[in-house]
């Protein structure tokens, strides 16, 4: 890595490291790009050279948030027993109750991921390669367990699961639910998909 | 004196129907303001629009847009209930047309992608907005918004009471799945650029998945 570059790239982290400490302290909201300049101690040009906006910045945070939420998973899953079902209900409230630690600035993040001012290199909302291959491999485990169809399509399976997981949080935004309701939503959707995937009886 | 009283009565409501010049104007002042709102969140999003910009565009002062309208979320929201009306009534008509559950909830969702192909800004903007708890819950609380998810439950029922589906179908969870996937696939069409033909191959197999459990006895 060429000096210039290494340098480009400890700015960046330091910005990020700046603006997670007040989006966690003020919120989203009432932090301006100013103030995570001044606490990482670099000029505000700087910062938008390497991020396109606020919401730019807010959605670097959330997927560097991430990689805590999956070394989590990987300690858990493989101890997951019980029907392919349970195992992703499971999954599913992990999920949920990593992300209501920080509720409102999870769904400043959702917001933001369809504003206008994002990079074209920020991920649409609802993509998470990462999420989505867990849910995949649980489900392929289940087949070969046998309590799977063989006759499953599993790009359509994972990908409905995916949009149910993603659109519950509507009811954190509107009413403000939490992780135990979101989840409890989440386990009755996963009871009637797989109540579609189960093997036919003999 | 009761045939009396009535005639006062329906003349009162025939005077109040003939809108004063005044109130003419008020409503031209309106409609070139939402027009011009329109455009600009279509073009900038809904950030990216200030009321002054909208006022500029509309050629009035911004005290004339402030006069008319609370402030800029006022302002999408007369926008949103006009576009779901719109599309309600385009859902009803592709419920209309629908042969068997699957087939009518394929032309619900088709109807709303139809509907907002030219207008994914607009779309983005929505949903931009309706994630924000403040002004969300306010969007969902719109009747359109309402009656949009009602039509997805309503084919489900109606699949049950046709022997379509199983009495176990669940009808109300299981459109709220089918409206999650309504949603996300929106995704597909604002960042992926998807035809409605791909929406439509994507639409038809989700139901599909959704819609198997409820068939199994």
């Amino acid at each position: 890595m060429s000096a210039r570059k290494s340098q480009k790239e400890a700015t960046r982290q330091r910005v990020l490291d700046a603006a997670r400490e007040l989006f966690e302290s003020d919120g989203y909201e009432a932090t301006t790009v100013r103030e995570i300049a001044k606490r990482a101690l670099v000029s505000v040009g700087s910062v938008f050279t390497t991020f396109s906006s606020k919401g730019d910045i807010l959605s670097q945070v959330m997927a560097d948030r991430l990689d805590a939420l999956y070394a989590e998973l990987d300690r858990v899953v493989p101890h997951l027993r019980g029907s392919t079902p349970d195992r992703l209900r499971s999954i599913f409230a992990i999920h949920y109750a990593f992300e209501t630690r920080r509720t409102r600035l999870f769904l400043a993040h959702i917001a933001a991921a369809y504003n206008w001012t994002l990079s074209p290199t920020s991920r649409p909302y609802g993509r998470t390669p990462r999420l989505k291959q867990v849910i995949r491999d649980c489900i392929a485990e289940g087949v070969t367990r046998g309590d799977v169809g063989p006759n499953i399509n599993l790009d359509l399976v994972v990908d409905a699961l995916l949009a149910s997981y993603a659109w519950t949080y509507r009811l954190a935004a509107w009413e403000d639910a939490d992780a135990e309701t979101m989840s409890a939503v989440m386990d009755r959707h996963i009871g009637l998909l797989a109540d579609g995937f189960r093997p036919a009886p003999a | 004196m009761k045939h009396v009283s009535g005639n006062i009565e329906v003349a009162g409501e025939a005077e109040v129907r003939v809108p004063t010049r005044r109130a003419l104007a008020k409503q031209q002042t309106r409609a070139k303001v939402l027009s011009a709102a329109r455009r600009l969140f279509s073009e900038s999003g809904y950030e990216g629009a200030t009321i002054r910009d909208i006022a500029a565009e509309a050629g009035m002062s911004t005290g004339a847009v402030f006069a008319n309208f609370a402030d800029k979320s006022d302002l999408f929201r007369e926008i949103m209930v006009a576009d779901m009306e719109s599309l309600v009534e385009a859902m009803r008509d592709g419920v209309s047309r629908g042969r068997g559950v699957d087939d009518t909830l394929l032309k619900l969702f088709m109807a709303g992608y139809a509907f907002y192909k030219s207008r994914l800004p607009l779309a983005r903007a929505a949903f931009s907005i309706s994630w924000q708890p403040d002004q969300g819950a306010e969007l969902r609380d719109l009747q359109p918004v309402q009656m949009i998810q009602d039509l997805f439950t309503e084919q489900l029922t109606l699949g049950v009471e046709r022997g379509e589906l199983s009495q176990e179908a669940e009808a109300k969870l299981r459109s709220q799945m089918l409206f999650d996937c309504y949603l996300s696939n929106f995704n597909e069409a604002i960042f992926g650029g998807w035809s409605l033909e791909a929406l439509q191959a994507k639409a038809k197999d989700q139901i599909r998945v959704i819609l198997a459990g409820a068939r199994r006895g």
